[in-house]
């Protein structure tokens, strides 16, 4: 007797064959059998000629702090995602002092743009330990977490406050090297860092600060373990990428150890960013190395308001003056109808609707809640009035700020990223899920790799795709039991229709702590998820189980 | 007299989007040895750039010295 089957579907079995008519039966949370199962079972699932294949696996993501009041990581599960990484960009949860926490807080929510609350009134703050984090996350989970530690607070434990001032001793890198070790026995998949990131108020985070020898010290680390070195480099600096690309080359030929770097975006204004980045990726590895570029798939978009001078107005030198000055000065232009009328026309005789007519009015905290969603050109309308006014007007009635979004700015040419997202040595990741929830949504990647580079672009096939998302995924990050629908490994599976999988359109939705704000996007096209061998959603609904572990 | 050594200028740029939703400002870079190469900035630096030399617009920063970046950092 099993305890499920899944039958009536395609199997898809995570290796990039050819799918093929088939069931999949479930015992005692791993895979029993793949092919024509005969038997009974106490629960069948009735694919019903849908896919069938292995839970996808997000490996950049920040659900650390979520993860603790919602084991679910919603929305990720409901698209098919039974793994997260947790922990990526040098920043984790754990270990860290109770004297350091509204330090790293300070740190997270410049990531994350998460509510004060989902701090203080969301979660119980039990440890310090990275053991004791692994303990408190592990109570609740419906979800698969490999968590990473950070380095900003492996240096933020033994430097303190110096983390963010100074190169460490001999002394403190050994030190680190110990702590780095004991979170990895306690169930770390691996250390992040980051070239890039900066705190709340503009700070370098503490791994910033290391020298090159501390980071090498605490890779000898991860290879006494084999496991991941992730990190930020600096965007679109190519020669600099091309540097860290090098350097974490020889990392992981110094230490065996594999490195991923993420994310990597390609954009027209340097196209030739991510070709050159991917041509050297290709020389190391044939070097040896493991240097895994990761890449997501959703297009960038830009957000502002005209609480702060943004680069989107850069094409416009009065606004870009006018919006440098001090607020109070600022306000003062915009309520000056000469000074306005002369912004509108440095727009030209369409009044900006070339320029600004597609940008989506995001929220902020005080845009009015039916506008939001609505593109400036049909608030213009509706008002009687040019785009750029309608701008400039709706600001001002909502004390400046009200957030505009340009969407697919950035990273978005399907003809350029479809064949990358295809090469056998690009890694799709990178999607940042939990983190800026106010700015955009994180969530939906996945239904976008088949909607967009499946079926509309035909850059890969299917099967291609789900292999990109599931074993190999679960091959570069040592996930020994995750990612392929085989006998004995762990039952994460997802039923999907391959014809309409897909992310829905972006939406406000207020579900954080304290009735916060963030941007999400609903699954289409799944069916039902399991999650070591329990359903976990199915038919649009999330059920009790809770049968998520923390795997290494 | 030495001779001047010949220094990197900027030879364009472009917005770009930013990974966290910011608007970046991508400033490409002609080296001595005619090589070129771009620099990303963000939001801050590059408005200060553009005031440095006092570019109205992020056309007008073509054929500035290298050196105005180092000020606006």
């Amino acid at each position: 007797m099993f305890d499920v089957i899944v039958k009536n579907g395609v199997v898809v079995d995570g290796s990039g064959s050819p799918g093929y008519r088939g069931d999949v039966a479930i015992k005692d949370g791993k895979i029993a059998a793949v092919g024509q199962v005969s038997g009974e079972a106490r629960t069948i699932v009735d694919a019903g000629g849908r896919v069938i294949a292995p839970g996808f696996i997000d490996p950049h993501t920040h659900f650390d702090v979520q993860l603790l009041w919602d084991g679910a990581a919603r929305p990720a599960l409901e698209h098919g995602i039974t793994c997260v990484v947790p922990g990526n960009c040098s920043l984790s949860l754990a270990p860290l002092k109770i004297a350091d926490r509204q330090r790293l807080i300070g740190m997270f929510q410049q990531i994350e743009e998460m509510p004060p609350e989902a701090f203080t009134t969301a979660f119980e703050w039990t440890w310090e330990d990275f053991a004791g984090y692994r303990e408190a996350l592990e109570k609740d989970l419906s979800i698969n977490v490999a968590p990473l530690v950070g380095h900003s607070v492996i240096r933020l434990w033994v430097m303190g406050p110096a983390a963010q001032e100074r190169a460490a001793t001999d002394a403190e890198i050994r030190a680190m090297q110990d702590l780095l070790r004991e979170c990895l026995e306690a169930g770390a998949v691996g250390l992040s860092t980051s070239f890039v990131d900066v705190d709340e108020n503009g700070r370098p985070v503490p791994s910033r600060f290391a020298q090159f020898e501390e980071l090498d010290a605490l890779c000898a680390v991860l290879g006494e373990f084999g496991r991941m070195l992730q990190c930020v480099p600096e965007f679109y600096a190519t020669d600099i990428t091309l540097a860290r690309i090098d350097q974490l080359a020889e990392l992981s030929l110094k230490h065996d150890i594999p490195t991923t770097f993420s994310p990597l975006f390609d954009t027209l204004a340097a196209p030739e960013n991510a070709e050159r980045a991917i041509a050297r990726v290709e020389e190391q590895f044939a070097r040896g190395a493991r240097v895994w570029p990761q890449m997501q798939t959703r297009p960038i978009d830009i957000s502002f308001s005209l609480l702060r001078p943004s680069l989107f107005f850069a094409r416009l030198p009065r606004w870009v003056r006018i919006l440098r000055q001090p607020l109070v000065d600022r306000l003062a232009a915009l309520r000056h109808p000469e000074t306005v009328a002369k912004m509108v026309a440095d727009l030209g005789p369409d009044g900006g609707e070339a320029m600004m007519g597609r940008l989506v009015a995001r929220g902020g905290d005080a845009c009015p809640a039916d506008l939001v969603g609505q593109s400036l050109s049909q608030i213009a309308k509706a008002r009687g009035q040019a785009p750029a006014l309608a701008l400039i007007e709706l600001s001002l009635e909502n004390g400046l700020d009200v957030s505009f979004l340009s969407a697919s700015a950035g990273h978005q040419s399907t003809d350029r990223i479809g064949p990358m997202l295809a090469h056998p040595l690009v890694h799709i990741g990178a999607s940042d899920g939990g983190a800026h929830l106010s700015s955009f949504s994180t969530y939906g990647d996945t239904g976008y790799l088949f909607s967009e580079f499946v079926r509309k672009a035909g850059a890969m096939t299917m099967e291609q795709a789900v292999a990109k998302i599931t074993s190999e995924t679960a091959d570069i990050w040592g996930l020994k039991d995750r990612g392929r629908l085989q006998p004995g490994l762990a039952a994460d599976i997802v039923v999907f229709d391959p014809d309409s999988i897909d992310r829905g359109e972006e939406r406000p939705a207020f579900d954080m702590p304290g009735d916060g704000m963030r941007y999400v996007r609903d699954a289409t096209g799944i069916d039902t998820v399991l999650v070591n061998g329990q359903i976990a959603y199915a038919k649009g609904e999330y059920t009790s189980a809770r049968a998520g572990v923390v795997c290494i | 007299m030495p001779e001047a050594v010949p220094e990197a200028v900027i030879v364009g740029a472009e917005i770009v989007a930013g990974h966290d939703g910011a608007a970046e400002l991508l400033v490409r870079l002609r080296h001595a040895n005619g090589v070129e190469s771009p620099v990303v900035l963000d939001e801050e630096t590059g408005l200060k750039l553009m005031a440095a030399c006092g570019a109205s617009h992020v056309d007008d920063l073509a054929g500035q010295s290298w050196r105005r970046i180092l000020e606006a950092s």
